[in-house]
């Protein structure tokens, strides 16, 4: 082939495969929005898009529904979560990376093991442990053990960057009178930005969409999150797959549009070798 | 490390830093201790209390009493328990080559071939990942569903019919689970390995285009091996995640029909929290817990020691 023709024609054939291949990958949330948007008569049309287009039951389920405190519950988990893993996990990676802590390798290797741990094997000690602290149905009783499961992943992005940051910026400071804590503080957490903000976004997703335990944890209507509520709502609406749809979006929509606002950063975030290759 | 600092007139060696850490001051163990007490409360403790517990039988009628290691033996001889094990098999089997593939090659053929449109294709295959998997779940049950379902009436148009729903046939439940769980998480999977790419050194590559390694060749024999180390984690995660998967199992089959897609998640739930036998959830608890480890300790003796997720 001619390489001015291949020039053209490479370009062309490659993104037209990505983009078909990502219309496929993405029909099932296509049809998501598709049947939340339709009318009655054309709910149970087993077809990606049907006519006519209505906006009819996201106004019906938004007049119906309490959403508003769902994602508030969602929000309260999910922001403490995120804030004290990023304080937690920092703090032990400062104190194994870079305060040597004698026992720092032998605690990393313990709290790497919880890494390995499957949720499930912990969900009935957790209820039992919850239930005898009085946490059951409460924040508390979510964002606590989030927080000991989302440690470990955090502390080893967090060390192996503050590994590969120089020592003598620590030195400097310790020279300059610094103590560990404002060292922490004023020197390793603005260095750790771009990771601190890989591990809180990762986290954000995770604790946002975490099931398991939000099943166990909260059974109190006015305290469930949104992963717990679609659940109600496919019994609520079995015969009307518009407004179940219509809802599932409204739920999804959220997350999904905080992503896209903060995927440069999170992509910067495991580019800058958050997580290493 | 200190000899990076030169110590100047006037101000103090720089050693002085370290040996006062070596030291470990009283106040620098108050930067773990957040970390250790979380471990022991909710990680520590827990296994032990499930270790324990595996030993008892319970009851509303009998109260609770030691058993030994009866829960075991009840459990091997249950023949849901062997197919929780063939369903987590498939799963592992199945999921974790299959988003390793696909999740490479969009990560490939994204980061070595695209510019402007790279961090929309990004974005646009991670949705699902950041899709609450209870939304997940729901909507491809629709999908699934007999008669109104959009998956039966498109594979009918390939001519492949189908009869009954897919999640509801014995036969069908834990591969169409199987692959909801592939489209939620390749995304990730390509992430990965887009950092992997991104990483690549330059010259390597440039090296191997001036041995003449070019397109597929340049792709399998150069940046395989280089991602070598994307995949050992993708791996490892993979083994973790096949063993803790439960909401899209309880959402859609509920394990059903009949335990055919019964994985250890909805397993130890419903000995847990609906049948009330603790001592038999938390035999379950041990037993998926010990294969994760297990499995996670061959492949760090297979491997390699280093936790590839995080360090090359």
């Amino acid at each position: 082939m001619a390489p001015a023709l291949k020039r053209v024609l490479r370009p062309i054939l490659l993104h037209g495969t990505l983009m078909l291949v990502l219309a496929l990958w993405l029909v099932p949330l296509i049809y998501m929005v598709s049947v939340g948007l339709r009318t009655p008569a054309q709910a149970f049309n087993p077809v990606l898009f049907a006519w006519p287009v209505t906006f009819a039951n996201f106004v019906t389920v938004l007049r119906d529904n309490p959403l508003g405190g769902i994602f508030l519950n969602s929000l309260i988990v999910t922001v403490a979560t995120v804030v004290l893993v990023v304080l937690v996990a920092s703090m032990v990676s400062f104190a194994m990376s870079v305060l040597r802590l004698p026992g720092g390798s032998a605690l990393y290797a313990v709290l790497l093991t919880t890494l390995m741990v499957p949720l499930a094997s912990l969900v009935l000690p957790l209820a039992i442990l919850l239930k005898t602290f009085g946490w059951v149905n409460s924040y508390a009783g979510l964002i606590f053990p989030y927080v000991a499961l989302g440690v470990p992943f955090a502390m080893v992005v967090l060390k192996a960057f503050l590994d590969d940051t120089p020592r003598m910026l620590f030195e400097a400071a310790t020279v300059d009178g610094c103590t560990p804590w404002q060292c922490y503080r004023h020197v390793a957490l603005p260095v750790i930005r771009p990771a601190l903000a890989f591990v809180a976004i990762w986290q954000f997703i995770v604790t946002w969409n975490e099931f398991f335990l939000a099943l166990i944890v909260l059974t109190k209507p006015e305290l469930k999150t949104v992963t717990i509520v679609p659940m109600q709502y496919s019994g609520l609406y079995m015969a009307n797959p518009g407004a179940l749809f219509a809802i599932l979006t409204l739920i999804a929509l959220p997350l999904i549009v905080l992503y896209v606002l903060v995927q440069r950063a999170f992509v910067a975030g495991l580019l800058a070798g958050a997580v290493k290759g | 490390m200190s000899t990076l600092v030169q110590p100047t007139a006037g101000t103090a060696p720089a050693t002085r830093f370290r040996p006062a850490a070596v030291r470990g001051r009283p106040s620098h163990y108050a930067f773990v201790l957040p970390a250790v007490l979380l471990f022991v409360l909710f990680i520590a403790y827990p296994i032990l209390w499930v270790m324990g517990q595996s030993l008892y039988a319970e009851s509303p009628q009998t109260g609770r009493s030691f058993v030994g290691l009866a829960n075991y033996l009840a459990a091997f001889q249950d023949r849901t328990f062997w197919l929780v094990l063939r369903n987590m098999l498939l799963w592992g089997l199945i999921t974790i080559p299959v988003q390793m593939l696909i999740g490479g090659l969009l990560a490939y053929a994204i980061e070595r071939h695209t510019k402007r449109l790279r961090g929309f294709y990004r974005t646009m295959f991670f949705l699902p990942v950041v899709t609450s998997v209870s939304v997940v779940s729901l909507v491809w049950v629709q999908i699934y569903a007999p008669y109104y379902g959009i998956a039966q009436e498109y594979l009918r148009h390939l001519g492949i019919t189908i009869s009954s729903s897919l999640i509801g046939d014995s036969t069908f439940a834990i591969y169409a689970l199987i692959v909801v769980n592939i489209w939620q998480w390749t995304g990730f999977s390509m992430l990965l390995y887009i950092a992997g790419i991104a990483n690549l050194s330059e010259e390597v590559l440039d090296a191997a285009k001036i041995d003449g390694a070019a397109g597929w060749r340049l792709a399998t024999d150069v940046v395989v091996p280089m991602l070598a180390p994307a995949t050992k984690s993708l791996l490892l995660l993979g083994v973790i995640g096949t063993l803790q998967t439960f909401p899209i199992v309880h959402l859609m089959t509920g394990g059903g029909p009949n335990h055919a897609s019964e994985v250890f998640g909805t397993a130890i739930f419903k000995q847990s929290f609906i049948l009330g036998d603790t001592g038999m959830g938390a035999t379950l608890s041990v037993i998926v817990l010990v294969i994760a480890l297990a499995l996670t300790l061959v492949q760090i003796v297979l491997l390699g020691t280093r936790f590839a997720a995080v360090r090359a």
